[in-house]
């Protein structure tokens, strides 16, 4: 019976929209920024499919229908562009090129230190875009041979890691502008790190989810000479 | 705009991306495409906020959501990664408050540079 079922598209998709609900009812619950909806789903289903033994395959028949919104979430992004065009006019420089200088050295560090490592193509261009949001990451990671599960595992890692650590940051590098703050962790923690710019403060919180956009369409830019 | 019409704008501008990235000579990204050309849609009003904010804001509060598939399809990969573990966590880890620090020493640079050339012209 269970196998028939998981062979079905619906598998996936119930099985996906489910633990992402549970992931969601756990953050509320604990309100601790580890407790990752992402991360609880995909831990959630990955020990699923691991209990059962169902393939990942008949998962996948759903989870692509799913992987076809990443376009269009990624496109949506643009209405956050539009509702902050009046700080993005007012820092406009300062936006272009804290982005730029952010989205280079992550881009180029991680190359080199996967070159350092040995590690092979297929990893290097999968963690290559970890400071993006996952959409645009995984974008840039598979048009250039990586793998999207590898780069959003990156984006969760880093993501996490400015979530949890960005407000010691400031206070640790001593950053006093708020312009300043909302873009550096914009620029190093995407969508995740956001929400604890949005803590910050308001001017944080804006200049943080611009910086998404920018380092994303910058990223994929500089992508195109590696 | 009915949801229907709002869906019907968005998919249209992301296969508007597709189309583009098709015929680019360089890999770019069809959905970053399609981000630029509704940035560009809305400032330029040929769309309204109200042509595809029903719909956007459900789709930007759960975005998560669509990236649960493709994280989970890491599992494929286990094996593989194995071996890459430790240094890719340590990767993903370190250089996150490096790009931090230096996109906000950046930000403060280029923002005093400004207010400087600004006193400058007032003085």
């Amino acid at each position: 019976m269970l196998k028939t079922l998981a062979a079905t598209p619906m598998f996936g998709l119930t099985l996906s929209v489910l633990a992402f609900c549970f992931g969601r009812w756990v953050q509320k619950k604990t309100k601790f920024v580890l407790c990752n909806p992402l991360l609880i789903a995909v831990a959630c289903i990955i020990t699923f499919l691991s209990v059962t033994g169902i393939p990942y395959s008949d998962f996948a028949k759903g989870g692509d229908i799913i992987n076809m919104m990443l376009g269009p979430v990624t496109a949506v992004l643009a209405l956050n562009v539009y509702n902050q065009r009046r700080v993005l006019g007012e820092y406009f420089l300062p936006v272009l090129i804290g982005c730029l200088v952010g989205s280079a050295v992550s881009l180029f560090g991680v190359l080199a230190l996967c070159k350092l490592m040995q590690a092979d193509q297929m990893m290097t261009m999968s963690m290559m875009p970890k400071s993006c949001t996952s959409a645009i990451a995984i974008a840039i990671a598979e048009s250039h041979g990586g793998d999207a599960g590898i780069a959003s595992a990156g984006v969760l890692a880093a993501g996490l890691t400015g979530a949890v650590f960005s407000p010691l940051f400031v206070k640790l590098f001593k950053i006093k502008d708020p312009v300043a703050q909302g873009l550096g962790i914009g620029a190093c923690s995407h969508a995740l790190g956001t929400t604890k710019a949005m803590e910050l403060g308001q001017i944080q919180g804006a200049m943080s989810s611009i910086a998404i956009c920018v380092c994303g369409i910058i990223s994929s830019i500089l992508a195109l000479f590696v | 705009m009915n949801v229907v019409g709002q869906i019907a704008l968005i998919f249209g501008v992301c296969l508007a991306g597709e189309g583009i990235a098709a015929v680019l000579p360089v890999k770019f990204p069809a959905s970053v495409i399609a981000m630029i050309l509704l940035a560009g849609l809305l400032l330029t009003r040929v769309v309204k906020p109200r042509h595809i904010e029903g719909v956007s804001k459900v789709m930007l509060a759960n975005m998560a959501l669509a990236f649960v598939p493709a994280c989970t399809s890491v599992m494929q990969r286990f094996v593989y990664i194995k071996p890459y573990l430790v240094p890719f966590l340590l990767i993903c880890v370190a250089t996150t408050p490096v790009v931090f620090l230096v996109t906000a020493w950046t930000v403060q640079l280029v923002l005093k540079l400004q207010r400087r050339k600004g006193a400058g012209r007032d003085a």
